[in-house]
């Protein structure tokens, strides 16, 4: 049952994709900044609705949780704009390869030491494994 | 300069997997539409500050763009919303593996057809043996996955 996870994982990934590619395009005419606060008002909107009608959780909770978990929107904020920032300076290619090492080993590091609320898990041979093969694999599409 | 922005840019990447975690916890009180919702929209506040003092593209612009690029904004909820179902399920790490795979997978198949405008670029040997590796990645990252559960059982 697990495995379907890996898959969600995988599709998020490839939805993420289609959206840099066709965001690249809506950047030219509209530009960078605003591309982004469109993704985000329109993800406002669409979450929105979808909470209206299929919201089970427990949105007030946001009142009562610690404020370090409400951080989450403002890094993604973060996120995009290091990549627009750079990509003009470096080529998305080194672009790519620094912003993915970042996220593996701070992965890594994460949920070795179970911050931020995660399960705490050790690193083993097989995670180092994993993310030296994910290296190769990115030095070699460059 | 460039080793300063290589610089920012890891720290983006290492903000992305902060929000991951973190947003993984929240949801496990909250739930994952409402995660996702709050998350869209404190990034909205946000954004529109940001727009207003630095933004130098034309916001208004969007009623005249093509419809088709307007859909992205789907494919961006659906990445943040998945993201938040599978990292309480199977940890930060695997879900950053096999979402930087499914991101690899489909932006070497949009360079090979050059989809949405893209620069053409065809899969070669060096392009297949990248997608090798990364299949080889997340067998690991399953493998290790696997075996760390056992061992906290």
């Amino acid at each position: 049952m697990r495995y379907v996870f890996y898959l969600l994982a995988l599709l998020a990934g490839a939805a993420l994709s289609f959206e840099g590619a066709i965001y690249a395009e809506l950047g030219k005419t509209i530009g960078q900044i605003e591309t982004s606060f469109y993704n985000f008002f329109m993800g406002s909107i669409i979450m929105g609705l979808l909470w209206l009608f299929f919201g089970k959780g427990d949105l007030s909770y946001t009142l009562k949780a610690p404020k370090w978990s409400l951080l989450g929107g403002i890094l993604g904020v973060v996120y995009l704009t290091s990549i627009v920032v750079s990509v003009p300076y470096v080529g998305v290619g080194i672009t790519m390869v620094a912003v993915i090492l970042g996220q593996l080993v701070m992965s890594m590091v994460i949920e070795h030491f179970g911050w931020l609320g995660s399960k705490k898990t050790k690193i083993n041979k097989e995670k180092i494994l994993a993310v030296l093969s994910m290296i190769i694999a990115l030095i070699l599409i460059n | 300069m460039g080793l300063f922005i290589i610089l920012f840019t890891l720290i983006g990447g290492i903000t992305l997997s902060a929000q991951s975690s973190i947003n993984g916890t929240f949801s496990r009180k909250a739930g994952t539409i409402e995660t996702t919702f709050l998350t869209f929209l404190t990034g909205t506040m946000f954004l529109s500050i940001f727009m207003l003092f630095f933004g130098s593209g034309n916001v208004l612009a969007l009623v005249e763009a093509p419809k088709w690029q307007l859909s992205a904004a789907f494919l961006g909820t659906m990445y943040l919303l998945l993201t938040v179902m599978a990292v309480p399920k199977i940890g930060v790490i695997a879900t950053s593996i096999a979402g930087i795979a499914g991101q690899l997978v489909i932006g070497v198949i949009i360079d090979h057809f050059g989809w949405f405008n893209s620069l053409v670029i065809e899969i070669d040997i060096k392009r297949a043996f990248a997608l090798l590796f990364m299949i080889i990645s997340l067998y690991f990252i399953y493998k290790g996955n696997k075996r760390s559960s056992e061992e906290t059982d």
